[in-house]
C-alpha cells in the first residue's frame, strides 16, 4: 500500500508540472494586464512599459515561468501584483474560512444523503421514495444563488434566526459559537446541493446491492434487517459513493465561489475572482496549483479509500 | 432580485426548515447594529460593496481604498458641495494672484502618536509624490506646481520641489507654473491631497514605499479614527481617535462592512447596518430601491451625482459625425432612466451633469426620435447591412441591462447591432486597441470641468480617437484659465463642439440612492464631502 501510494506521488508529479505549464500559458493569454489595471489612468505608455519591467512582464514568457517555477521550488509563491501581500500569506488567510465552510457542507451532504439514499431504495416506489426523489431534484436543479438569497430572505429577514453573512459579529467577542451561527445558513445551502445529487447515487447504489444473493443470505440466517442493510448492503453500497465524493471534494473550491460572495464568506472564491479581475498572475497561479494538487490528492485518498472499504481492492 | 427572494421563499422554506432542524436550532441572533446595551460603546456599521485595496493615501488606486484614507487621514480641505468648502487640516488656503498660495495648518492637529502635524509633513509628503521612484496614483493632484512634469513628477535625481516652500512650523507656500482657477486647486490638492507622518516614514527608500507594510495597516494617523484592523473583504474597522483636533467623535467605533450589493438591503432591514456608503462603492441596485422604500426603520435619500455612463463611437471606423449623430437620436434614454434606474437618474448629452456648474443646459439637444435617425442615416448614405460591434463590460448590471435596450433601439432605427461582453481587463485593452465600433463606459471625473483624459488627443480614456485640434486648444486653455467666468464660456464652447462632433454620448447618470438608520442621530451618506463632520456623526445606542 505505502508503495502504491508512493508510486502514485510521483506520477502526480509530471501531471502537476504539465498543469502548471497550461495554466501559465492561458493565464498570460487572456487579455488586459496586470499593469493596465492598477496604474493610474494619466500614465503614459512610457511609465506602463516602466512598471511591466518592474514586474518582470517584459521578459519572454517561457523566462517568466522558469522564474516563477523556481521560487515554487524555494517555497516562493511571489507577490500579488495588485496588493504587494506575499500570496502564501494572502491564500494561507483564506484557506481556513474555505475549509470550515467545505467540510461542514460535506458532512451536512452525507448526513443528509445517506439517510435518506437507504430509505428511499429499502422502500423504493413508497411515498418516501418519491418525496426524497423530489428532494433530490430540487437539491440538483436550484442554483446556489437562488437557494441563498432564499435562505437569507427566510431565515435572516423573515424570521431573524441568523445573520445575513460574514463569518463573525462585527464589534463581537468571537468565539466558536458566533462562528457556528454564520455558518449554518451557508453549509445548508451548499450541503443541500450536494446532497441532492447524492441521494441519487446512494440510492441506485442500495438497490443495485439490494438485489444480490448475498443479502438474501445473510436475511435467511435470520439477521435483523437492520443489520442486513447497514452491515452488510451499505458497506458495498460504499463504492460508488466514495467515488462521488472524490469527485466533489475539488468541485468544491469552485462551487463555494458562489456561496462565499451571498453570504461573505472570506473564502478563496472571492479571492479567486478579484485576482481574475485585476489580472494578479502570482494570485492566479497558486490559486491554480492548489486546485491542481487538491484534484490530485483527492484522487489518490478515494483509490486508498477504495481498498478500506473493500478489503478486496487491493493494490501492489 | 427581490423577485426571487419572494419566489423562493415558498418553495424552499419547507426542504429548509427541516434542515435547520437536523443541525439542531441555533440560539438567536441576528445583527443588532446599536451593538449592544446602551452604556457600552457606540458603534456605526457602513455598508460598501467594493473592497479596498490599500491604505495609502499617496498610491491608493480606486475610490473604495480612498473612501477609507479619509476616515484616518486629512486632506486640507473638504467640499460638502460644489466648489464650496471647509476647512479641515488647513485653517486657510488662500492666494492673492492665483499662483502663490499659502496654506495655514490647524495648529491642534497631530499625529496619533502624539506629534504635532507641521509643514514639514506636508512638504515631505509633497516631495515623496513627486518623487520619480515613488509610486503614486495621485501625481496629478500635485501636477500644476511649478518644476513637476505633466504627471506630477520631478526630473530623475531630483528629490525636493523648488515650488514649495516651509514658511514656518505651520504654514507652506507653493507656486504653480501659471495662474489657475483657485477653486480647481483646492478640489484637487485641497481636498484629495493627505498628509503622510515625515517621522514615521522618512527612513523608506523612495522605490520601497509602496510595498511597505504601513499602507496595509497604518500606524500613525491624524484623521478623526484610528486604524484597528482590515479583515480582507469582510470589514474595516476603525476607533475613534480621542485626540482628534476638531473634536472627539461621538462614535466609538466605525465599522465599515463590505458585501455583495443585494445585501445591503437585507442588512438595512435587519438592521445590521446603518446606512450604505453610496457614492459608486456602496450603492443599492435599483431593483431594491421599492422594498427599501418600504422599510420603516430606515429613510431614504436620493442624490444626483456627477457619474455618469457613455457610449463612445470609435470614430476611426464610424468617421462620419453625422452618422455618430444620428445614432444618438436613435436612443431612448429615458428608458433606460425609467426602466432600469426606477427613474432615478438623468439624461443629459456630455460629461458634465446638472449638478456641476459647468454645464451648459443649451447645448443638449439630442431628443430620442426613431424616424429622424432613420432618415439621418439615410441621408449620410449608411450601409444598412453593415453590423456594428457593441462592446460591453461587465461588473454593472444596469449597465450590460441598457445594452440590451441600446440594440433595441439601434435595430428599430435599421441598425444591425452585435453585442460583446467581456470582463473589465479585456475591455481595457479592446478599448486602447480601438477594437470596437461602440463601446459602454462609465466615468466619475471631478466638479472641475476639465476633460482632457476623456477628449483630448493623447487623453487616457480617448479610446474613441477622438481628434479635433480645436478641442484640444480649448481644453488646454481651459485649464490654464484661472477666471471662472471666463472658463465657464470656453467649456460652454466645448459642449457646443463635442455636441457636433459626437465622439461620446452620455447615456444617463445614476442617482445615489441612500438608506439611512432611524438610530442615526446625526450622518448621512454625501457624494462629495462625505467626510466632513464626520466626528459629529452619532447613532441612538440606546435601542
Amino acid at each position: 500500500m505505502f508503495q502504491y501510494i508512493v508510486r502514485r506521488i510521483l506520477i502526480a508529479l509530471p501531471v502537476l508540472f504539465g498543469v502548471t505549464i497550461f495554466s501559465f500559458l492561458i493565464v498570460n493569454m487572456a487579455p488586459g494586464n496586470p499593469v493596465e489595471m492598477q496604474i493610474n489612468p494619466d500614465a503614459t505608455a512610457a511609465d506602463i512599459a516602466l512598471k511591466k519591467e518592474a514586474l518582470g512582464l517584459n521578459d519572454p514568457l517561457y523566462v517568466q515561468y522558469v522564474r516563477w517555477l523556481s521560487g515554487i521550488l524555494h517555497g516562493n509563491f511571489g507577490f500579488s501584483f495588485s496588493t504587494h501581500q506575499a500570496v502564501t500569506g494572502m491564500i494561507s488567510d483564506r484557506i481556513g474560512p474555505t475549509l470550515l465552510l467545505m467540510g461542514t457542507a460535506i458532512i451536512i451532504a452525507y448526513l443528509i444523503a445517506i439517510p435518506i439514499g437507504i430509505l428511499s431504495a429499502t422502500r423504493q416506489y413508497s411515498w418516501m421514495d418519491y418525496l426524497s426523489t423530489s428532494f433530490s431534484f430540487l437539491g440538483i436543479s436550484i442554483p446556489h444563488f437562488f437557494l441563498g438569497l432564499g435562505a437569507i430572505y427566510v431565515f435572516s429577514i423573515v424570521f431573524q434566526i441568523f445573520p445575513t453573512g460574514g463569518m463573525n459579529t462585527l464589534g463581537g467577542t468571537g468565539g466558536f459559537a458566533d462562528t457556528f451561527n454564520h455558518l449554518i445558513l451557508p453549509a445548508l445551502v451548499l450541503g443541500t446541493g450536494i446532497a441532492g445529487s447524492m441521494v441519487r447515487y446512494v440510492r441506485s447504489s442500495v438497490l443495485e446491492i439490494l438485489g444480490q444473493d448475498y443479502l438474501r443470505t445473510a436475511r435467511s440466517k435470520g439477521l435483523k434487517e437492520f443489520f442486513v442493510i447497514n452491515k452488510h448492503a451499505l458497506r458495498n453500497a460504499l463504492i460508488p459513493i466514495i467515488t462521488v465524493i472524490g469527485m466533489d471534494i475539488p468541485l468544491l473550491i469552485g462551487g463555494a465561489v458562489v456561496t462565499e460572495q451571498i453570504f461573505q464568506w472570506p473564502g478563496l472564491g472571492q479571492l479567486t475572482i478579484q485576482s481574475i479581475g485585476s489580472r494578479d498572475y502570482p494570485t492566479l497561479m497558486a490559486m491554480n496549483l492548489m486546485a491542481a494538487v487538491a484534484v490530485l490528492l483527492s484522487n489518490l485518498i478515494t483509490d486508498v479509500l477504495y481498498s478500506v472499504a473493500d478489503p478486496r481492492i487491493k493494490y501492489n | 432580485m427581490k423577485n426571487v427572494k419572494k419566489v423562493v421563499g415558498a418553495g424552499v422554506i419547507s426542504s429548509m426548515l427541516m434542515l435547520a432542524a437536523c443541525s439542531g436550532q441555533s440560539t438567536k441572533t441576528t445583527g443588532n447594529a446599536s451593538g449592544g446595551k446602551s452604556s457600552g460603546p457606540k458603534t456605526m456599521f457602513l455598508g460598501m460593496v467594493n473592497p479596498p485595496i490599500n491604505f495609502s493615501p499617496v498610491n491608493s488606486p480606486d475610490v473604495a481604498s480612498t473612501f477609507v484614507d479619509h476616515f484616518i487621514f486629512e486632506p486640507f480641505l473638504e467640499m460638502p458641495a460644489a466648489q464650496k468648502f471647509d476647512p479641515k487640516l488647513a485653517d486657510s488656503f488662500e492666494s492673492s494672484d492665483n499662483q502663490t498660495f499659502t496654506i495655514k495648518l490647524n495648529k491642534n492637529a497631530k499625529w496619533s502618536d502624539g506629534q504635532p502635524v507641521t509643514a514639514d509633513d506636508v512638504l515631505f509628503t509633497m516631495n515623496l509624490v513627486a518623487n520619480p521612484k515613488v509610486e503614486t496614483t495621485i501625481g496629478s493632484y500635485i501636477s500644476m506646481l511649478d518644476g513637476l512634469d505633466v504627471k506630477g513628477k520631478l526630473p530623475d535625481g531630483v528629490t525636493s520641489i523648488p515650488s514649495v516652500k516651509v514658511v514656518d512650523q505651520n504654514t507652506i507656500q507653493f507656486k504653480t507654473k501659471s495662474p489657475v482657477d483657485p477653486n480647481m486647486i483646492k478640489e484637487q490638492l485641497g481636498t484629495k491631497f493627505m498628509t503622510l507622518p515625515k517621522h514615521v516614514l522618512e527612513k523608506i527608500k523612495p522605490e520601497d514605499l509602496a510595498k511597505d507594510p504601513f499602507f496595509l495597516k497604518p500606524t500613525v494617523t491624524d484623521g478623526p479614527f484610528k486604524f484597528v484592523v482590515y479583515n480582507k473583504d469582510q470589514d474595516v474597522q476603525l476607533a475613534a481617535n480621542p485626540d482628534y483636533y476638531l473634536g472627539k467623535p461621538k462614535v466609538d467605533n466605525m465599522y465599515i462592512k463590505i458585501m455583495q450589493a443585494p445585501n445591503l438591503a437585507a442588512q438595512l432591514q435587519t438592521g445590521e447596518l446603518h446606512m450604505n456608503v453610496g457614492i459608486g462603492i456602496g450603492k443599492i441596485p435599483p431593483e431594491d430601491f421599492d422594498r427599501v422604500k418600504q422599510l420603516k426603520n430606515v429613510r431614504t435619500k436620493v442624490e444626483p451625482t456627477i457619474g455618469f455612463q457613455t457610449m463612445m463611437f470609435n470614430t476611426t471606423k464610424i468617421k462620419d459625425a453625422k452618422v455618430r449623430q444620428a445614432l444618438a437620436f436613435a436612443l431612448n434614454r429615458s428608458k433606460i432612466v425609467d426602466k432600469l434606474l426606477k427613474g432615478y437618474g438623468e439624461v443629459v448629452d456630455g460629461p458634465y451633469t446638472s449638478i456641476n456648474p459647468y454645464l451648459d443646459k443649451s447645448t443638449n439637444i439630442i431628443k430620442y426620435d426613431s424616424e429622424k435617425a432613420k432618415q439621418m442615416l439615410k441621408d449620410a448614405g449608411w450601409d444598412f447591412n453593415k453590423t456594428l460591434n457593441l462592446v460591453v463590460p461587465i461588473g454593472n448590471k444596469v449597465r450590460e441591462q441598457s445594452a440590451d435596450l441600446i440594440t433595441q433601439d439601434l435595430q428599430a432605427a435599421g441598425v444591425k447591432v452585435k453585442v460583446s461582453t467581456f470582463d473589465f481587463p479585456t475591455i481595457m485593452q479592446k478599448g486602447k486597441a480601438g477594437d470596437f465600433d461602440l463601446l459602454l463606459m462609465g466615468f466619475t471625473f471631478t466638479f472641475d470641468p476639465d476633460m482632457s483624459n476623456l477628449y483630448g488627443k493623447v487623453g487616457s480614456y480617448n479610446f474613441m480617437r477622438y481628434n479635433n485640434p480645436q478641442s484640444d486648444e480649448l481644453l488646454a486653455k481651459g485649464k490654464e484659465e484661472a477666471d471662472p467666468t471666463k472658463r465657464k464660456e470656453i467649456y460652454s464652447q466645448l459642449q457646443k463642439i463635442w455636441e457636433q462632433d459626437m465622439p461620446i454620448i452620455t447615456l444617463y447618470s445614476d442617482s445615489d440612492f441612500d438608506a439611512i438608520s432611524n438610530k442615526v442621530t446625526n450622518g448621512e451618506p454625501k457624494i462629495s464631502g462625505f467626510h466632513d463632520g464626520i466626528q459629529n456623526w452619532d447613532v441612538d445606542g440606546a435601542q
